[in-house]
């Protein structure tokens, strides 16, 4: 299907409302007005609420940069339509705490020989959200169930040692909250 | 084995093991790049750019109707070939300048070579921008109007290998150019004969063992994640660009010139860029040009942004090299003789650039020892993507064959290649053996357990009866140390110390992710240590705009790491200076008779009176002190230092799967200056180059010339469960001038990677791969044949 059967079949269809509840708070979307058809869940966070974290680096599902948690499972937000969303919720990268233990370990990450665990910067919202749904599913994960978790996502400056250092971390300091990722 | 690198020289910030300065930002996903800041809620108004592309990869247009396009609903505007305004562009090419210098139309480093009509109508690559651009209230409708517009394409014959493409009767590209797709000999990149040192015929004919390779390094992609993207708005005669150049002031200078614009109506802004990897985006590129141009047309801003399948348009030169080399029976290299083809694809821009001018540094200080040395190398033009820089341009494909050599020759002498090495690589301002590649390569062998591991090609252990085990290393100059970047003139750098004492400063580089934004933060808190400041009191600026920054140290050669701290190592006495003579008013004594120390201002002899730094600056009028300045980088000729990369392999001799193992990566860096940040160039290197030696390759349906893989489904990047264990090693032998005497090491991580793999891989089964990448159905081919199969 073209992306014009889509504008066509859009343009036919009901105006209706999408509500995504998105970092705790709900929001309502109309179809055709605020979503255009085949509009994806990634460009309506990134374009209509400004959620610019997450980022679009592939569109095909390829690289993991635009993770996200839905319902509490990470997922990729270029292959979901922003109708497919209605009635889930949302969890992006800034609806994390500012000390949240994931985002921490990621800026932390200097113990020597594993180099850090980001450099450009542009894979690394999508790997935080990735090891946060990996966490709070094992929260003590071995070091091949972290590359399991996260062989989803590419880092093209190379930075896996420093993550998987990072994620081993972070799930230390979840330990020793007692609390959840 | 994890161990911190040994500092030579104990200092208080410079060297360490740390968080980068951006950790915070970027970790939280607060860090804003190219594509978040032309978004459509900061940006009201905004308008998609799209641009016509060849699905051809040879075609001409012949005629062009957009009338259809004009009339769908969202288009805003459309210019083509015939607009005045694009028909009189001069013609030009995205080789204006490696990025070590900024450069204008005529001093532009390829001139000889401007293939390029921004948005022309002659086609010589899938893909290439061609006839049209659309501009539309999305990027969706902007696609549509596309494909509304009706093209009469000619389509001529095209030609994709470069074998092909130098034979006569060989469709021709640019036949102004190079009439039978070979390029013409340069001012700047020489003879074909680059290098012709000593008589390198006679020497091969005298010499007491000779040996033959080859190595054909293939076309792979930078893969940035961060897809080009720029934002161009022009209101009256004001330009403003933000984009993910990483190169501002030349952004600025090309479509100054290009669009015959004073630079000060040209403002380019550049924030954070997601990865750069020599992807050439030095502001050249013929988009900016024709988005500037849309924006005028409909006035209001305009975004182009690549797709990912677009973002492969660029990439690395594809060469294939053979060597020979002639040596004594005790392994002195007598004579080193290469001969490259270099497959360019359809436009010059750098070719030139790997082919002639990096082996030409390299021969300069690799082989400087070796009496007759020979390089020759010829660009040629095909139908495929233009490719020239990536990280480790020109080096990459140098040491394929390098490291190739050297394994050869040992093979057939029965030394160790290590020896071999160490017997005839290093510079001429150095005896051999050179001590810096000494020290990378033994302690590259102790760490990957060399002398164990080692054995003779494909009589190791074997695994599980069909998995065998083998080690493999290659080694190189580095590069670039301060001598070598005296082409990039003077480096500017300011220094503000508010009344409180911290410190705003402007060392404005595009942080790319090299990290070297944390290395000036450390070189600016070591060299004011008289001030009291860590890093914590710094600020460095990470967005660049041409109307308030100093001009931007451009991001290449790993450079910046290092050359604007030892302008900040100059500019901080200029400081200690003005502090002093405001303490000599406020005291009441001599500048000469006083000290700044650990923030406090006092008479010498009297540490306890005087008074704080803070206390000084922030009596009224509160007025910031400033020293702006601008250095050479010194031209003292102190050579380079060397590194080398180790890789363990295991090769399933079933399936010709390989598994790299354990990588160990060295690298002499002079000085260390952000321990982290160096240990993460060493270690992300390799997720190129383990790419580049194993999976990933570009592919092209050779019926049709079509690229058939542009995509991460069928290009496959290394994830982190593909990457191997990787020890980096920093090591401080070699010292180059200046206060620091550190040199680039970044570029030069992926250097190595596919020669050490590929050596590895002979040690394991015996059977030489010399085509990257050495994917299963090579191994297992090689393997047959060996066996004396087909």
């Amino acid at each position: 299907m073209t992306r014009n059967d889509h504008t066509k079949r859009g343009e036919s269809q009901r105006r209706r409302f999408v509500r995504i509840t998105v970092n705790g708070r709900e929001h309502r979307f109309e179809t055709n007005r605020d979503i255009a058809p085949g509009m994806t869940l990634a460009s309506l966070l990134r374009e209509k609420l400004d959620l610019t974290g997450l980022k679009v680096a592939c569109d095909e599902g390829a690289c993991g940069a635009c993770t996200v948690l839905m319902d509490g499972r990470a997922v990729l937000s270029c292959m979901i339509l922003a109708e497919e969303a209605n009635g889930h919720d949302v969890l992006t990268i800034e609806g994390l705490s500012k000390d949240h233990p994931v985002i921490q370990a990621f800026a932390e990450q200097s113990e020597p020989g594993y180099g850090t665990a980001l450099q450009c910067g542009y894979c690394t919202p999508g790997f935080v959200m990735a090891s946060v749904a990996l966490l709070r599913e094992n929260p003590q994960p071995t070091m091949e169930e972290i590359k399991e978790a996260l062989s989803g996502n590419i880092c093209r400056c190379g930075c896996y040692a420093g993550i998987a250092r990072a994620v081993l971390h972070a799930s230390e300091m979840i330990a020793a909250r007692g609390g959840q990722a | 084995m994890k161990t911190p690198y040994r500092p030579r020289v104990a200092r208080t910030f410079i060297g360490q093991y740390r968080p980068r300065i951006d950790a915070m930002e970027k970790a939280s996903g607060r860090a804003r790049y190219a594509d978040d800041i032309a978004s459509p809620l900061r940006v009201p108004g905004m308008a998609y750019a799209k641009v016509l592309r060849s699905p051809h990869p040879h075609a001409r247009i012949r005629s062009l109707d957009t009338s259809k396009a004009e009339a769908l609903p969202g288009v805003l505007g459309i210019l083509t070939y015939k607009d005045p305004e694009v028909a009189t562009l001069k013609p030009t090419n995205a080789g204006w300048t490696d990025g070590v210098d900024t450069v204008s139309y005529e001093t532009m480093m390829w001139r000889r070579f401007k293939d390029r009509s921004v948005l022309g109508d002659y086609a010589c690559w899938v893909g290439d921008e061609v006839g049209a651009v659309v501009a539309a209230e999305s990027e969706q409708i902007a696609e549509e109007a596309l494909r509304l517009i009706e093209v009469d394409w000619e389509v001529l014959p095209f030609v994709l290998r470069a074998e092909e493409a130098m034979k006569p009767g060989a469709p021709v590209l640019h036949p102004e150019i190079a009439p039978q797709n070979v390029m013409p000999e340069d001012e700047v990149g020489g003879p074909h004969r680059f290098v012709d040192k000593g008589d390198v015929e006679r020497a091969l004919a005298d010499a007491e063992v000779v040996v033959e390779g080859k190595a054909t390094f293939h076309n792979t992609t930078q893969n940035s994640l961060d897809n080009w993207c720029c934002l161009i708005e022009w209101q009256d005669d004001q330009l403003t660009v933000w984009s993910n150049s990483y190169e501002a002031e030349q952004t600025r200078s090309h479509i100054s010139e290009m669009l015959d614009l004073p630079l000060h109506k040209v403002r380019v802004v550049s924030s954070y860029v997601g990865g750069q990897f020599g992807r050439g985006d030095t502001g050249d590129q013929p988009f900016f040009l024709f988005t500037a141009l849309m924006a005028r047309k409909v006035g209001r801003p305009v975004k182009f942004k690549h797709t990912r399948h677009e973002s492969f348009h660029d990439g690395r030169q594809q060469t294939t090299y053979t060597a020979r080399f002639g040596a004594k029976r005790d392994g002195t290299i007598t004579a080193a003789s290469f001969h490259c083809i270099g497959n360019a694809g359809a436009h010059a821009d750098h070719t030139m650039f790997p082919l002639k001018f990096a082996p030409k540094e390299v021969a300069e200080v690799a082989l400087a020892h070796v009496p007759n040395v020979r390089f020759e190398a010829y660009g040629v033009y095909t139908n495929r993507v233009p490719a020239c820089m990536m990280r480790g341009v020109g080096n990459s494909q140098l040491n394929l064959i390098l490291g190739h050599m050297v394994d050869l020759l040992a093979e057939r002498l029965g030394r160790d290649p290590i020896d071999i090495a160490l017997q005839n690589f290093g510079h001429e301002w150095a005896p051999l053996p050179n001590d810096s590649l000494v020290a990378v390569l033994q302690k590259g062998a102790a760490s990957i357990g060399w002398k164990e591991k080692r054995h003779l090609p494909g009589h190791g252990p074997s695994y599980d009866g069909t998995r065998r085990r083998g080690v493999g290393f290659s080694c190189h100059p580095a590069w670039h140390a301060e001598w070598q970047e005296l082409r990039r003139g003077e480096v500017q750098v300011g220094i503000t110390v508010n009344p409180d004492g911290t410190i705003i400063l402007d060392a404005p580089t595009v942080e790319t992710g090299t990290g070297s934004n944390t290395c000036n933060v450390l070189g600016c808190a070591e060299a004011l240590r008289f001030l009291g400041v860590s890093p914590q009191d710094i600020h460095w600026e990470s967005v660049i705009d041409t109307n308030t920054s100093s001009k931007d140290c451009v991001q290449t050669d790993s450079a910046v790491s290092f050359l604007q701290s030892e302008v900040m190592a100059v500019a901080a006495r200029e400081v200690r200076q003005r502090i002093l003579e405001r303490a000599a008013d406020a005291l009441q004594l001599p500048a000469a008779d006083l000290d700044v120390v650990d923030g406090r201002v006092f008479a010498r002899g009297f540490p306890e009176e005087g008074m704080t730094v803070r206390q000084l600056l922030m009596r009224p009028p509160l007025v910031p002190i400033v020293v702006k300045l601008s250095r050479r980088p010194l031209a003292e000729q102190t050579g380079v230092p060397f590194i080398a990369t180790f890789a363990e392999v295991e090769v399933d001799t079933s399936t010709g799967h390989v598994q790299v193992l354990h990588m160990v990566v060295v690298n002499d860096c002079g000085t260390v200056m952000f321990a982290s940040g160096a240990e993460a160039q060493q270690i992300g290197g390799q997720t190129i180059g383990v790419g580049e030696a194993l999976t990933e390759e570009t592919i092209y349906d050779q019926a049709t010339g079509i690229p058939l893989n542009f995509n991460w489904i069928d290009y496959t990047i290394p994830t982190m469960a593909d990457m191997p264990e990787i020890d980096p090693v920093l090591l401080e032998v070699w010292r180059g001038g200046g206060e620091y005497g550190a040199c680039g090491i970044g570029e030069g991580t992926v250097t190595c990677a596919p020669s050490a793999i590929l050596n590895a891989i002979y040690n394991a089964v015996g059977v030489r791969i010399d085509e990257l990448p050495a994917k299963p159905e090579k191994i297992l081919a090689a393997l047959e044949k060996a066996r004396g199969g087909l």
